[in-house]
């Protein structure tokens, strides 16, 4: 059960349903579709290229009523994947608006019930010269104090000021208030377009933190066929985006 | 119990019916580009993504398009404030590669075609291809001027 502001109790709106033993202490990578798909990008090639299995699957009314076919199975679009040191969630379908808050407040409360040791969320960051830029900057942001110190030892440039809006943005704010290491690591992306480029930046900056060596050769190679199937979903997406009122990352704050 | 029949005071069902109303109107305005497919069996033709900004002096129109030969990339005004972009692709792209054995069809074009916001120079037009990304700057029409004393 969750609690809304004024404290009433509510009927669960979001639950995850787990199909396999899920580990303690691992990692979580949360890469939902956003800017460029950029975190979706990033931690389908993670779940490929370490062969992780899928272990548990979101369960919400708040979702769209899609079944992913493979193979001929049905599965559901916002799934949890993982090995014995590293779980991600990944979707395979938008996040409507109305069900980012819910979801992200879940998907937190359940890496805290999990002892999650850090939670990672990938990201784009809009950039209007992405054309001109042919290694894409990471900036990140952390939950506390010392693991941001930690992002500038691996020389990491820190987001000091200014708004975040979309999943990832809900999972710092979420982790902060629950005491749960998290960072976010958000590279310069297209907002409209995927990013596989960007992607990459994101997975050589995890790789440093993390102490994992996910090789990049593959995502590379697989730029262009990546967006060509990334298409749709960025479409759909960027929809949801405008309903997120995503581009208000782009105003100026009001500090007096 | 939902969290909307847990609501009772007047405010909130008002503050219900504003919400509602917007959400008809923001369905009703948007444009109904998702809810068609983004291919063409009979014109083998992918639909590119593609945006349009309107800036100050010029409208920029992109398209991503991955998988092309450069060479092949053609825009051409369809009318006074529309416009065509159309490549071909290095190979043909099929529904199996997606993984989708129950349609048939292949792939060699992507094409798009895109409204002009705003009154442009469709004879000064310009085009780039840079990393994937096709670039078109319209020029805009100068409207007329006010004096400010």
């Amino acid at each position: 059960m969750t609690s809304n502001s004024g404290g009433t109790v509510l009927a669960e709106v979001v639950s995850i349903v787990e199909m396999k033993a899920v580990p303690s202490n691992a990692i979580m990578l949360n890469g939902l579709p956003d800017v460029g798909l950029v975190g979706l990008i990033a931690t389908s090639h993670i779940i490929s290229e370490l062969k992780l299995t899928e272990i548990a699957y979101v369960d919400s009314d708040l979702l769209p009523p899609v079944v992913v076919l493979h193979e001929g199975l049905p599965h559901a679009p916002v799934r949890i994947f993982g090995n014995t040191d590293l779980v991600t969630s990944f979707s395979e379908t938008a996040i409507p608006a109305d069900a980012v808050q819910p979801l992200m407040r879940k998907l937190v409360e359940w890496a805290q019930s999990k002892n999650v040791k850090l939670v990672v969320a990938i990201g784009g960051m809009p950039v209007q010269n992405r054309q001109d830029i042919m290694e894409p900057k990471v900036f990140g942001a952390a939950s506390n104090k010392s693991l941001l110190n930690l992002l500038s030892e691996k020389g990491i440039e820190i987001l000091k000021g200014g708004y975040m809006v979309g999943p990832y943005a809900l999972i710092m704010r979420y982790c902060a208030e629950r005491n749960v290491p998290a960072i976010a690591l958000l590279a310069e992306s297209f907002y409209k377009y995927p990013d596989p480029e960007a992607a990459a930046a994101t997975i050589r900056e995890f790789n440093k933190i993390s102490g994992l060596k996910i090789d990049l050769s593959k995502l590379t190679e697989k730029g262009e066929e990546i967006r060509l199937r990334a298409r749709d979903v960025m479409k759909r997406t960027e929809r949801e985006l405008g309903r997120m009122k995503k581009t208000q990352e782009y105003d100026l704050p009001l500090y007096v | 119990m939902s969290e909307r029949q847990r609501r009772r005071s007047i405010f909130d069902l008002i503050k219900e019916y504003i919400e509602d109303v917007e959400a008809l109107a923001e369905e009703f305005s948007e444009p109904t580009f998702a809810e068609r497919p983004s291919w063409d069996v009979k014109s083998c033709c992918l639909e590119p993504l593609c945006s349009v900004f309107v800036a100050p002096d010029e409208v920029i129109v992109t398209a991503d398009l991955p998988n092309i030969n450069p060479d092949t990339i053609k825009v051409k005004p369809i009318s006074a404030d529309a416009l065509e972009i159309r490549a071909e692709m290095k190979r043909k792209i099929r529904f199996d590669e997606f993984g989708i054995t129950h349609r048939k069809g292949e792939f060699q074009f992507f094409r798009c075609q895109t409204g002009i916001p705003v009154r442009v120079d469709m004879d000064r037009i310009k085009t780039e291809f840079k990393r994937g990304i096709l670039e078109v700057h319209l020029p805009r029409e100068k409207g007329y001027r006010i004096k400010v004393e």
